[in-house]
């Protein structure tokens, strides 16, 4: 079923859950955008948002849903998945909107195309970094990233690495072992713009014992499930899908070490796809962190002890969704690192906080959070990337993965 | 519907418009539906116009002129309120969120002065630096505002240690139909100064003036607390136990009641294994370490003599958080098993608690619908959930049910609302409730607001109060 096809019948898939609120507002208690000043008007917070389709759905809205009014109230929420796990009623609040996202985004076809193709821009782009960075930091390049991309001016793009992780990749000279197999699905930014990162965890990795392949795969497509290009998102999902189940079959577990990408596995692709493979990619799917902590548990990995050394945990809200935080806060624990936490969001929310329209709303969503870390003054580490990049450059201090407060100081196996 | 009541004029949007600023005013359609319905399982209706006032001035302003050119005006704060006080005749939905400040915290003699439209939750965290806190802790209490518990003199989890909104009022300022603004109350924790008008105010649901700041007092907070939860055979012995840790004079902080399929919602939601059990007591203790336990060993022995199969008492705050996010949880996660859902609010002396619960499950097998019982029975308080599955067709039975339960409710002494108000909702209910002292009520509605501009609709019809 395609959703240009079945409009109708598309829409009624957000009946039932849409029913199922009962206007308690626990999610805009906990939801980011609370924070911005226009939150008082209640059709721009998230309880606001499902009433609007409370009343579409009881023939009392007298406004389209894909009018540009009723579209600007959903824009403010930018699926950061915090409303899910406080709302009672189990109403998925996020999917709603991407759903309602795409009764206008499908109709903009320039957009839709240049989103759709954001993984190929990014490839090519990286083909040829030096060039890529100096244009994209130009100010004809930042034109062009705010008329095709609605990226605000102000942002510094990411920079493009020398090289890629699947090019690195495949280029080495290393032989893998035969130890416990692993396919890693990358996603964009490690692949192209934090590509140390990558090849600090595929060393890691191999050091440790395990053999790491980099399947065919593409980005992970979080970005335009939140830009309501749900048919694309999932055309993607599925390349992915059959891919990584491959990798399974042949007897690989899944790695990831970005949240998204976690996320889109074992989240998104099955319950938008509710198919047997993606469940079966889905439980086979482990973050770089989980396997860590279970070779931790288990007597395979030894850690040196961080006693007294002080960092700041950033909860990000995709580690948060995806259930690893208590995951992350043991193995840190195992290090003896001295922990502070900082439950707040940031606000960049991937490219939501990048746009032009959004840009001084995070910061006003993240300001808290920039005050709070700046008070603390210490090392933070947050597993999201982009809200690395967001932390670093609204405070100056240095943020990293947690996988690399561990590698770090990962004992030699005897 | 009789017109009593004008429509909001394109040249009141502009005196609107140039009192508080056009940010301040909204006829967007997405902004009047969403302001145009509260918690309650009610109809959608809609306000002409959402105006969000900064200062109190702005609220005199716009209830002289909406009393003038007879504009219904509903106050509303967190909108989570749960008897439908919602703009059944249009006009002006106030939103007060805007005045949303601290204006003053008197931290010697334990008071707060707030502006109405302070989140319940954001004033007792801004406390914590004074070792103070606000205690009624309505499960809304992360959405719903100081304004909304007043009107609705809100209570909750602790009231059967803390009392109700009503026992922490000290004054305030408030603004009746027609402007006048007036101060209520004092700033001292007793007076004897005449007619206690403060007090009258406290539950008038926007009916009787709208609140622009109010003096709370406050309580220190305590060093230590501790939640067991004790799993019994039958309703019987649950509720036993109830009533003996009230009368031996226990001083726990919380003493709540859930029974078996409710049980069961919790433990799905929240992914529990419960022991298996008809009723569930939860208890909580406040004070020092050793007055905690002391407390809830008490209370423990009470289970044990009640014949309770299981007993687990929380380690940590962790635990304790959540177990009551869990509670507080209850009533929306009931819509998850059920989309259709009525909920009454009832409350009686607690003799009668077991009757009350046996009274319920007698009714609901009469009428052949699902009900289960849930409560803050420490105070009384009974909360019972009809469900009606996916049929919408069940509500007139529902309602009937509800309608004999309360009827009795109020024959045996009791209240057919604890907490939540009349509303809309429960207006059917009030000259029974009242008797004589209904008409004395509404000659008062008539003398503070002889037009009904405030609130028309909730509590009283407007054609018994313009007559
Ligand atoms: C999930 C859930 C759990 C709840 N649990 C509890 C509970 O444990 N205990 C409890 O007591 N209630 C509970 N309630 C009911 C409700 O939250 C409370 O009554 C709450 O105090 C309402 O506050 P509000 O700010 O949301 O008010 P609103 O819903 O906006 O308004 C409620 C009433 O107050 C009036 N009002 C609001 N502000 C003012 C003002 N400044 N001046 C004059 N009138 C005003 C309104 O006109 C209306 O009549 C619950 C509701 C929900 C949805
Ligand atoms: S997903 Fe995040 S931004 Fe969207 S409504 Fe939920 S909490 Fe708010
Ligand atoms: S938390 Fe869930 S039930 Fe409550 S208002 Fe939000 S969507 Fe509705």
């Amino acid at each position: 079923m395609t959703i240009e096809k079945h409009n109708g019948e598309y829409l009624d898939l957000l009946l039932q859950d849409v029913f199922k609120c009962v206007r308690c507002g626990f999610c805009n208690s906990v939801c980011p955008t609370s924070n911005i000043s226009i939150s008082y008007m209640g059709s721009r917070t998230s309880r606001g948002r499902i009433v609007i389709l409370q009343a579409y759905f009881s023939n009392i809205l007298n406004k389209p849903i894909e009018s540009d009014e009723i579209q600007e109230a959903f824009d403010y929420c930018f699926g950061c998945r915090r409303c899910l796990d406080i709302c009672p009623a189990g109403v998925k609040i996020p999917q709603i909107v991407w759903r309602v996202k795409s009764l206008k985004a499908r109709k903009r076809l320039l957009h839709r195309f240049l989103f759709s193709n954001y993984g190929l821009l990014e490839k090519i782009c990286s083909k040829m970094p030096k060039l890529s960075n100096t244009f994209l930091s130009s100010s004809l390049g930042k034109t062009m990233l705010e008329r095709l991309y609605g990226i605000d001016r102000r942002v510094s793009f990411p920079k493009f690495y020398e090289v890629s992780l699947e090019s690195w990749f495949r280029r080495r000279r290393f032989q893998n072992s035969g130890g416990r197999k692993l396919s890693y699905f990358v996603d964009v930014f490690t692949n192209y713009h934090e590509v140390d990162l990558g090849i600090e965890i595929v060393t890691t990795l191999e050091k440790l014992g395990y053999s790491i392949s980099i399947p065919p795969q593409k980005e992970a497509g979080t970005i335009l499930f939140e830009e309501g290009l749900i048919e694309e998102a999932l055309k993607i999902a599925r390349y992915n899908i059959e891919n990584l189940y491959k990798s399974i079959v042949n007897g690989s577990v899944i790695l990831t070490s970005s949240p998204a990408a976690y996320l889109a596995l074992k989240k998104d692709y099955p319950e938008f796809l509710g198919d047997e493979k993606s469940r079966i990619v889905a439980d086979n799917t482990f973050d770089v962190l989980e396997l860590l902590l279970r070779d931790v548990e288990e007597g395979r990995v030894k850690l040196d002890s961080r006693e007294g050394f002080k960092i700041t945990y950033h909860h990000s809200c995709f580690t948060k969704a995806s259930g690893l935080t208590k995951t992350i806060k043991r193995l840190l624990s195992y290090a003896e690192y001295d922990l502070k936490e900082v439950d707040q969001c940031c606000g960049i929310a991937g490219l939501w906080g990048m746009k032009k329209k959004h840009f001084d709303q995070a910061i006003e969503v993240g300001s808290g959070l920039f005050s709070e870390l700046k008070n603390l003054a210490i090392p933070v580490t947050s597993q999201s990337e982009t809200c690395r990049l967001q932390i670093r450059h609204n405070t100056g201090i240095d943020v990293k993965h947690p996988f690399q407060y561990i590698s770090e100081i990962i004992e030699p196996r005897p | 519907m009789k017109t009593y009541f004008n429509k909001v004029s394109r040249s009141d949007l502009e005196f609107f418009e140039k009192l508080l600023g056009s940010r301040n005013v909204s006829t967007s359609e997405e902004e009047l539906v969403v302001n145009s319905i509260d918690a309650f399982q009610g109809d959608f209706y809609r306000a002409d116009v959402v105006l969000w006032p900064e200062t109190t001035e702005h609220v005199v302003e716009i209830l002289r002129y909406a009393d003038q050119h007879r504009i219904p005006v509903y106050p509303r704060g967190g909108g989570t309120g749960l008897t439908g006080t919602v703009p059944v005749y249009g006009g002006i939905v106030l939103s007060m969120l805007k005045m949303n400040k601290i204006v003053e915290v008197y931290e010697e003699d334990m008071q707060v002065t707030v502006e109405a439209g302070m989140i319940y939750e954001k004033l007792n965290k801004e406390l914590e630096k004074y070792g103070l806190f606000f205690p009624p802790d309505p499960s809304s209490g992360s959405v719903c505002t100081i304004g909304g518990m007043v009107a609705s003199n809100s209570s909750g989890l602790k009231a059967v240690k803390y009392g109700t909104t009503r026992d922490y009022v000290l004054g305030f300022e408030l603004v009746f139909a027609g402007g006048r603004k007036m101060k209520l109350g004092s700033r001292t924790f007793k007076y004897s100064t005449g007619y206690d008008l403060a007090r009258m105010m406290i539950g008038s649901q926007g009916t009787l003036g709208v609140f622009t700041e109010i003096t709370l007092r406050l309580r220190k907070l305590p060093q230590d607390f501790k939640t067991a939860l004790a799993f019994f055979p039958t309703v019987e012995s649950a509720v036993k136990s109830i009533c003996k840790i009230v009368r031996t004079g226990l001083d726990v902080a919380a003493l709540e009641f859930v029974d078996e399929p409710l049980i069961k919602n919790i433990s799905e939601y929240k992914k529990i294994s419960f022991p298996e059990s008809k009723a569930m007591v939860l208890v909580e203790a406040h004070g020092s370490a050793r007055y905690v336990e002391d407390v809830l060993e008490g209370c423990c022995n009470i289970f044990r003599e009640n014949d309770a199969v299981d007993i687990w008492i929380t380690r940590d705050r962790e635990e304790r958080e959540f177990f009551w996010s869990a509670r507080r949880s209850v009533y929306p996660v009931s819509l998850r098993h059920s989309r259709y859902l009525v909920i009454s609010d009832l409350v009686v002396p607690i003799s009668k608690l077991l009757e009350a619960v046996l009274k319920t499950y007698a009714i609901a097998e009469k009428y052949k619908i699902k009900a289960s019982v849930i409560g803050h029975f420490g105070d009384g308080n009974i909360h019972v959930h009809w469900f009606l599955g996916d049929n919408r067709e069940l509500l007139p039975i529902a309602h009937k049910a509800n309608d004999e339960l309360a009827e009795w409710v109020i024959d045996v002494g009791g209240a057919v609302s604890g907490e939540h108000g009349i509303g809309t909702e429960k207006k059917k209910f009030m000259k029974l409730q009242h008797g004589e002292a209904y008409d004395l009520m509404l000659q008062i509605k008539r003398l503070l607001d002889p037009k009904c501009i405030l609130s028309p609709g909730v509590i009283f019809d407007v054609d018994e109060v313009i007559q």
